[in-house]
């Protein structure tokens, strides 16, 4: 059975041109780069030409560029780096939607006795920008660490106007962003419209090079201390033998990425408001996480009122669709996700949420098979819920009365932080 | 997280969403039994029905013939539901006996459940107990003089000690002794108590202090949770001239209202002081100047000039 890959959001194929990149630095090119003889200089000279390349791509020095593991990694660089650098500020303004990586780390600060202000969003996922400026703290916020989309929704955040606020309101804030959702998916301008931002997370298996491999930009100047300690690697700012045949597939992604935007772009937006368009038209009771907020391109998230998603993933990986869900069964943890519980879903459709992610190698092929199985898989759960009825495609009488005191629930939640 | 259900739960689960002949997917009309457990918002939420032949003279000796269900929830839940229904009308039981019907039986029954989804084989048993429940009394048998202790409400009373599911201390009382649950993992997977915001893990009362208080202390790892807090509210220092923070706010206002708003009307547009930190004015351009182009250089120097002349010489302009 052939697989139709909508999880890009996820992990991405590996391009075929990243492995071609890739595969002399895994066979004979194997030498490690700080190494003094002659043959060092081939992996050497790679990974400065991958550092030059992701530095033209991004708009900002190479030795800007710090290699790391993944994007993880370098979010933890970036926060962790920027208190150690500056213990007379305790105070970060976050978001509650952000990843874990970024969210997790926060949370451990707070229990280390540092204030954080985990901002909330809207029922379409966008930060409030009042509420953006109420948190920061003229002398004492240390840092801003907003995400750039959101992996879950694709919601854009306006980071760039975002960090203008926080360095007009005090340079001395720091700002960075988790970028590991655009990277690759829109054009990153470090000197135009991001040129407030100081530190910018990327990770490179979401743009399909391998897993294994993130990059951290760190604008120069800005106070932020080394992480993974140890040798003298990325300027003694993160210790490790450099990842060459990584961080090599990871410059050739980021090209490639740029060379086929223009056209990726329209296409991959046409595909997924045509999903969009047709689930909405074929199920009765569908919600699109994140309508009327700025989005990703590639990014369809949706709920569907009275069906739990895991049934739903289960049904279309039978038949070869990978997507993902926010439902509890499948997070891992027995709560929906953060995200859409910070937007106030209903709680009659957070636990149906789906979300296809699409890339460069989406086919309409693919989306179509996508608008025939899905209306089909989500009548089989409904036929079994006790708070629908599949006949008159409608929620039975008890079903209605839980809808209507979900709605009234999500108003008063928003209501509330607004 | 991928999936490691057994091939008896993947038949069960797709058989009954295709509908095929032999699935108890549905609802008896008129049952003589019917009890729910789990709710949508929790995620899960289960309706057992069944019907019985009955016994013309001893309603004790009632026998279980067709048991349905309708089931929101992922694909264990729904399998385990037709395990249960599958269960009882192979065993050709009386109610009192099908309450010898574990969520080890589903278990089996399934061959197997990862162990995140016991809960959803502990859902059928729970709901097969409500049905029974209801059963007595439509057929008025007294199941406590017959020795039988179900009492389904204890769900709703009692101090709650895990919050996000609503489960009480005697309900999770009962249930870690009759499934024998030693540690939270075994009680947040057959009852997902302590599955979402993790607070009542270690709190005094807590998931920790009744496996404690039933079984004997025991090492445990420690962990410690910490809750989001409240966004703070910045206090404001006096400016300059020993306005507190609110009459200089006020001031701001007063000027804006004098100098600049009028400027503005006379294009169709207006300005909203959005927030005042010390002598940070943040503000926004309403109406037609909203869109327009040079809409944050007209803050940044028009009203920034206005406000340093006429409040506070400090003070700086940011558009937002």
């Amino acid at each position: 059975m052939a697989i139709i890959y909508l999880d890009n959001n996820a992990t991405t194929a590996v391009a075929p041109e990243v492995v071609e990149a890739m595969l002399p630095y895994l066979r004979d090119q194997y030498f490690n780069p700080s190494s003094m003889y002659d043959a060092a200089r081939g992996p050497a000279r790679a990974v400065a030409e991958a550092r030059a390349g992701i530095a033209n791509h991004l708009r900002c020095r190479p030795e800007e560029i710090l290699f790391t593991s993944c994007a993880t990694e370098s979010n933890n660089t970036a926060i962790i780096g920027a208190i150690r650098a500056r213990p007379e500020r305790r105070h970060i303004v976050t978001t509650r939607v952000e990843h874990p990586a970024v969210l997790e780390v926060c949370k451990f600060l707070v229990r280390d006795g540092f204030e954080v202000d985990f901002l909330p969003v809207d029922g379409s996922g966008q930060l409030e920008v009042e509420a953006f400026v109420r948190a920061l703290r003229p002398g004492q916020t240390l840092l801003v660490s907003v995400m750039h989309a959101n992996n879950e929704t694709g919601v854009l955040f306006p980071i760039g106007e975002l960090a203008r606020i926080a360095k007009e309101t005090d340079p001395g804030i720091l700002v960075h962003t988790d970028a590991t959702q655009t990277a690759g998916k829109l054009p990153l301008d470090l000197k135009g419209e991001l040129r407030h931002v100081d530190l910018l997370s990327l990770s490179g298996h979401k743009l399909h090079s391998p897993k294994g491999v993130g990059a951290l930009f760190l604008r120069r100047g800005a106070p932020v201390r080394p992480f993974l300690l140890g040798g003298h690697q990325e300027g003694g700012r993160r210790g490790g033998t450099e990842n060459v045949p990584y961080i090599v597939g990871l410059a050739r992604a980021l090209e490639l990425a740029e060379a086929t935007h223009a056209e990726d772009h329209e296409r991959i937006a046409a595909l997924r408001d045509r999903l969009e368009d047709e689930l909405t038209r074929r199920i009765p009771y569908l919600e699109v996480n994140g309508a009327g907020a700025p989005r990703l391109d590639n990014t369809l998230n949706v709920a569907v009122h009275f069906v739990e998603g895991e049934g739903m993933l289960y049904q279309l990986s039978a038949r070869g669709i990978c997507a993902s869900s926010g439902s509890a069964c499948t997070s891992g943890s027995l709560e929906p996700s953060h995200v859409l519980r910070a937007m106030a879903v209903p709680f009659t459709a957070v636990h149906g949420s789906l979300r296809f992610s699409l890339s460069r190698y989406t086919t309409a092929a693919e989306i179509e098979a996508v608008i025939e199985t899905l209306p089909e898989i989500v009548a089989s759960l409904r036929r079994l819920s006790p708070y629908w009825d599949e006949g008159a495609r409608a929620p039975r009488p008890e079903g209605e009365a839980l809808l209507r005191q979900a709605v009234e629930e999500r108003r008063q939640r928003l209501a509330q932080q607004g | 997280m991928t999936w490691n259900y057994s091939e008896k739960t993947t038949k069960l689960f797709m058989d009954a969403v295709q509908g095929r002949p032999g699935t108890h997917m549905g609802e008896i009309a008129n049952p003589d039994g019917i009890g729910e457990h789990g709710s949508l918002a929790c995620g899960d939420a289960l309706r057992f029905t069944f019907r019985v032949e009955r016994h013309p003279s001893d309603p004790t000796q009632d026998i279980i013939v067709e048991a349905r269900y309708l089931t929101f929830g992922c694909t264990s839940a729904i399998a385990a539901s037709e395990a249960l229904c599958a269960i009882i009308e192979e065993r050709r039981l009386t109610p009192i006996q099908a309450l010898s019907i574990t969520n080890k039986d589903i278990v089996e029954y399934l061959e197997g459940l990862p162990e995140q989804k016991i809960h959803c084989s502990v859902m059928g048993a729970e709901a097969l107990q409500a049905a029974v429940f209801n059963w007595a009394q439509r057929r008025g048998v007294d199941l406590r003089a017959l020795g039988v202790d179900i009492t389904p409400e204890e769900r709703e009373e009692g101090r709650v000690v895990c919050t996000c599911f609503g489960l009480t201390e005697p309900y999770l009382r009962r249930k870690i002794m009759e499934l024998n649950l030693r540690s939270i993992a075994d009680i947040t997977n057959a009852l997902k108590a302590g599955g979402a915001c993790m607070s009542c893990h270690h709190k005094p009362g807590g998931l920790q202090d009744l496996l404690d208080d039933i079984w004997g202390r025991q090492p445990t790892e420690f962990k410690t949770e910490v809750e989001l807090p409240v966004a703070r509210l910045i206090s404001r220092a006096r400016s300059e001239d020993g306005l507190s923070p609110y009459q200089f706010a006020k001031k701001v206002e007063r000027v804006l209202d004098e100098y600049v708003r009028p400027m503005l009307a006379q294009d169709g547009g207006d300005l909203e002081v959005v927030d005042i930190k010390d002598t940070l004015v943040y503000c926004r351009l309403k109406g037609a100047c909203a869109g327009c182009v040079g809409a944050n250089q007209t803050i940044k120097f028009m009203v920034e000039q206005v406000l340093k002349d006429r409040v506070d010489q400090r003070c700086r302009v940011i558009a937002v």
